[in-house]
């Protein structure tokens, strides 16, 4: 209380003092110069510090006046020299005092400590000594104006004001910085009113062009906009240097628009619109494109969006055009257009990654199920798991289900739930696909969980749903949200492995089963098919989840088939070992036929993850990281088997190669459970030194 | 067990914070005349290599920046050699490029390098009161009221920011922000060697509103307390979140360094040379050899001697003071290489030249 009533007088005798300053400046000791000269019209002299320049004309030291004067005159153009120094320099000879004559040498040069020790050094031989009462007084302020830049700089804001307060000469037109100063501290300390004041003083009194309109901009940033419109009305439209505040105007229009253009319910006006469509044509930058790109955006225009952030990105617009690019295509509904654009711009920031993931969301979600591209399906798994995103879990689950992969949606739906443990369509989803797999132990766990919180978990367990041939669509959230983990990092870890690796992989099949799917079931053996059906038939017990019957039909295959056959029964055999843990048999697999590049990197990468986990499993903590070393020559190691290194470095007791993992791990996200390793080693260490 | 040796801890803890409160009452602070007792030679030779036109003092092992400390020293020692011309400009530029914190303190760290120059804003109190106290002895030496009325306005900003309070404790705040108790996880936090114990008895002259002569006991027994270890050192950075057991603290070395050098120094200036801890730092330092070293408060190890002169000259000092044994002579030559040492010696010697002239 007691700061904001001495805050106000403190504005008051600013203002107070300012006023008083510029009314007895130039005009009230000494006659106008040249009255038809630079004073502008209803402005007044700006007051300049001649007291050197009188000092030196009193000594008739013509060089130094004609110095001086060509000094001021570079500080302030406007300023013309007084008339009366030929009347000093004639009259009575004051007696030289060349001390005098140095101080003030030294003053002009801004060496102040120098003037300031000469003055003391003068008043220890002579203790009645005084300064010339000019210099003191210039001294003073040059001292002030120091200490009031310093502490603005530092942000002492009341520091500032209490300088500017006891120092009110400072607070003229020739120190409109200190102005402008005394005007942010006044805003930093809560009283824009007298920031207000401060420029409404400067813009009645100031008359340089320049600084009068770097005045409206230091209020665009301070005050509020309905007072920086209020202090539009003092621009001079005649004089010798008119101002122009277009630039100002044009500013706060683009406010308006910017504001509107992130919320649909304020609607801004077509004349403020068009003046940032101006803005937009007669610059190269891409931010009032970006305004009105989200304008358009924002009130129904998604066609006109993609166009505007289009010219954003050509205009370098950046992430922010990026994400609006994409949401304008997820708008217009072009998915597969929009997923590709999004996937480039993921990493760019965490924004640009939740479009993306809320836009891959989407695409699985359509309905009916899209027919996608594998490497579509295969390149948002890793976003969706890095970002362990449920809604996307939940997505691919409901794009396995209705693709019928029900093994694979069973996974997808614990994932879900693993991360967001109270989404009730992800628990429905998992007790449709386990119904669908004759998962009877799996099917009971959900409902017996789910039973009182899901009316349609509850009725499927009562058996009064169809569920045969059903296409559960489920809208999904959009929402991101961070997941609940688990404390018990190696458990979590190990049953993540599956969802990392083998859904991509198995989504990769999707395209080259055409038949037999169904009948799979009923089939005891593979003998005496032809390649093409025992690959079919190996395919379908895959999806069964019947792994070891699926590697005799994949067998089969390879005996009889050739090529691409060959090739694409190798690699589901290896896949079926991998599913059994049985890393050695998928190795053997793998290799039984030439693979292309990029299946012989994922088996491989498949094969040594598992080789590793199994290590990790048996505490065989050597052999994982050997595995996982040769694992990352060939593909980069993934968060969740970084983990199991650290956990490996951990139990083998090197703390320190232990800790670096965690922190890297903790450093792209997992710091849930790599904050659990840190804990570990720590605890380790320091039972360790005690 | 554990609560046995505990117990015992405790136990041991009253017993030595019992004798120093006795001890801190029968000690006392001698006044300084500080003026006139510096060497020119010596002086000139200082002012020359760290002090620049414009005042600024110059720590040149430090990326030539400046901080309040220096200026602090600076004023005074130009005080001692009766050097009002430089004098004049360190307090010229205190006052227009460190002066500036709202709450009247002095930002403590100026680098030539960055803009806006003032790169840590915060004060350290030690500089506080340094500038303080050469003001004040300078205002009276010279009979100049401009710097009595600034070195006043300082010492209530400093009474007003850096005391801190715990039950019936008032101590040193190294800083005004930071190191209170509910500023750190080990809060309150001090720095004995903050102390200027000499500058008290300044300081309650110029703002008697606040309890100066309990500080400076506070010092006292706080020292007597770091130093009750089997090292018998104290660390730079002390956490006396228990005052009965104070300990290093946190994020700081737990050495006994550049910083806790002065302790003594302060000690003596101030005569408080009747401090049993002051014999035995007297025999670590020269019976024993070791020298003056940064060293380990809890293990005891030594991690650097110091060999400048200017650390040297606080042990010669120190057995001047206790034995009357004379500064050798090697000491008496003053080179200045380094800011800090330099300064140090100037302090030491100055206060040699007034209280001790026959052991230099």
């Amino acid at each position: 209380m007691r700061l904001a009533s001495s805050a106000i007088s403190i504005a008051v005798l600013v203002l107070g003092f300012a006023a008083i300053a510029q009314q007895v400046g130039p005009g009230a000791n000494q006659p106008p110069a040249a009255p038809s000269s630079a004073t502008p019209p209803n402005g007044q002299q700006p007051q300049v510090d001649e007291s050197a320049l009188r000092y030196f004309a009193s000594q008739g030291d013509t060089r130094r006046v004609n110095a001086e004067i060509a000094r001021l005159r570079a500080l302030y153009p406007n300023w013309t020299p007084p008339s009366d120094l030929s009347q000093l320099s004639s009259g009575p000879t004051v007696p030289v005092d060349p001390l005098i004559d140095r101080l003030w040498n030294l003053y002009k040069e801004d060496r102040i400590a120098e003037v300031r020790a000469a003055i003391a050094e003068r008043q220890t031989s002579d203790p009645n000594w005084k300064p010339p009462a000019e210099l003191t007084t210039a001294l003073e302020s040059t001292e002030a104006r120091r200490r009031l830049v310093n502490a603005s700089d530092s942000g002492q804001w009341r520091t500032v004001l209490s300088v500017a307060t006891d120092n009110p000469n400072l607070l003229t037109c020739v120190n409109v910085d200190v102005l402008w100063r005394v005007a942010e501290a006044f805003a930093k300390t809560e009283q824009t009113n007298r920031t207000r004041d401060v420029y409404t003083y400067l813009l009645t009194n100031c008359a340089n062009p320049g600084e009068r309109l770097a005045t409206l901009q230091k209020a665009l940033s301070l005050l509020p906009e309905n007072q920086v419109t209020d202090l539009l009305q003092f621009e001079r439209k005649t004089g010798d240097e008119p101002d122009n505040f277009d630039s100002i105007r044009e500013e706060l229009a683009r406010r308006r628009v910017e504001r509107a253009s992130n919320d649909s319910t304020m609607t801004a006006s077509a004349e403020d619109l068009a003046v940032v469509e101006r803005l937009m044509r007669n610059s190269n930058d891409a931010g009032p494109v970006l305004v009105l790109g989200w304008y358009n955006f924002h009130h129904g225009n998604p066609a006109r969006a993609l166009e505007l952030f289009k010219t954003a990105l050509d205009r370098n617009g950046g992430n922010k055009a990026a994400e609006g690019y994409a949401m304008s295509l997820r708008a217009l509904e072009r998915l597969q257009e929009a997923e590709t654009f999004a996937y480039d711009w993921r990493d760019k920031a965490p924004e640009n990654t939740k479009v993306y993931l809320d836009i891959a969301t989407a695409l699985l979600s359509q309905d009916p199920p899209p027919r996608l591209e594998s490497r579509i399906v295969a390149r948002i798994v890793p976003v969706v798991t890095s970002q362990r995103f449920a809604d996307g879990a939940q997505a691919l689950g409901w794009y396995s289900y209705n693709t019928s992969q029900f093994a694979t949606s069973r996974d997808w739906f614990r994932q879900a739930l693993a991360w967001k443990a109270d989404d009730e369509p992800s628990a429905y989803g998992l007790a449709l696909s386990t119904q669908r797999l004759n998962d009877r132990a799996g099917f009971n766990a959900i409902v017996t969980q789910w039973r009182n919180r899901s009316e349609r978990i509850a009725d499927l367990a009562a058996g009064t749903t169809p569920t045969r041939g059903a296409q559960q669509r489920v809208t999904s959230a959009q929402t991101m949200r961070s997941v609940p983990v688990s404390n018990e990092p190696s458990r979590v870890v190990v049953e993540q492995r599956d969802m990392q690796i083998a859904p991509a992989m198995r989504t990769t099949t999707v395209e080259t089963r055409t038949s037999g799917r169904r009948s799979c079931i009923m089939t005891r053996s593979a003998e005496g098919l032809a390649p093409d059906a025992a690959l079919n038939l190996g395919w379908c017990l895959m999806e069964a989840n019947r792994p070891l019957e699926a590697v005799g039909a994949f067998d089969q295959a390879i005996r009889l088939g050739s090529g691409r056959t060959r090739e694409e029964a190798a690699y589901g055999k290896s896949l079926a070992y991998l599913r059994k843990n049985m890393t050695s048999e998928a190795a053997v697999a793998a290799a039984q036929t030439p693979q292309n590049g990029q299946r012989r990197v994922e088996l491989g990468a498949s094969i040594l993850a598992q080789r590793a986990l199994a290590a990790y499993r048996d505490g065989r903590y050597v052999e994982t990281l050997l595995a996982l070393s040769e694992r990352s020559r060939i593909v980069p190691e993934q968060n969740d088997l970084m983990l199991i290194r650290g956990w490996s470095y951990y139990k083998l007791g090197r703390y320190n190669d232990a800790e670096k993992v965690f922190r890297a791990v903790q450093r792209t996200g997992y710091s849930d459970e790599a904050s659990v390793g840190l804990n570990a080693v720590l605890e380790a260490t320091t039972s360790v030194r005690q | 067990m554990q609560r046995v040796v505990s117990t015992i801890w405790l136990v041991a803890g009253l017993l030595v914070a019992a004798a120093p409160m006795s001890l801190a009452q029968n000690l006392s602070v001698q006044p300084l005349t500080v003026i006139g007792t510096l060497p020119a030679a010596d002086w000139e030779a200082y002012r020359s290599r760290f002090v620049e036109d414009n005042g600024r003092v110059v720590d040149n092992a430090n990326g030539n920046i400046s901080h309040s400390e220096g200026q602090g020293y600076g004023l005074l020692l130009s005080l001692a050699a009766d050097d009002r011309v430089t004098f004049e400009k360190i307090w010229s530029f205190t006052f227009t490029e460190l002066l500036i914190r709202d709450d009247g303190l002095v930002s403590w760290k100026w680098d030539p390098a960055a803009k806006p120059h003032v790169t840590d804003r915060n004060n350290a109190t030690d500089g506080d009161i340094l500038i303080a106290y050469a003001l004040a002895k300078a205002g009276e030496a010279w009979k100049d009221q401009r710097y009595t009325d600034a070195a006043r306005k300082l010492a209530k900003a400093i009474g007003k920011s850096t005391l801190g309070r715990e039950g019936s404790a008032i101590f040193l705040l190294p800083g005004a922000q930071g190191f209170a108790a509910g500023e750190r996880a080990d809060g309150p936090v001090i720095n004995l060697s903050y102390w200027v114990f000499e500058a008290f008895p300044a300081l309650a002259s110029l703002a008697p509103e606040y309890e100066w002569n309990r500080v400076w006991r506070e010092g006292v027994t706080l020292l007597q307390q770091a130093t009750s270890s089997r090292v018998r050192l104290p660390a730079d950075w002390i956490s006396i979140q228990s005052r009965m057991q104070t300990k290093p603290a946190e994020g700081f070395p737990p050495e006994f360094g550049y910083n806790s050098l002065r302790i003594p120094l302060y000690l003596l200036r101030a005569g408080m040379t009747d401090l049993e801890w002051l014999r035995a730092l007297k025999v670590r330092w020269s019976a024993e050899n070791e020298g003056i070293a940064v060293v380990n408060v809890v293990t005891g190890q030594v991690r650097e001697r110091l060999d400048d002169k200017g650390y040297a000259i606080i042990s010669a000092a120190l057995a001047c003071t206790l034995d009357g044994t004379p500064v050798p002579e090697a000491l008496k030559t003053f080179e200045p290489q380094l800011y800090y040492p330099s300064t140090l010696y100037l302090m030491t010697k100055s206060w040699l030249g007034e209280k001790h002239p026959q052991c230099v």
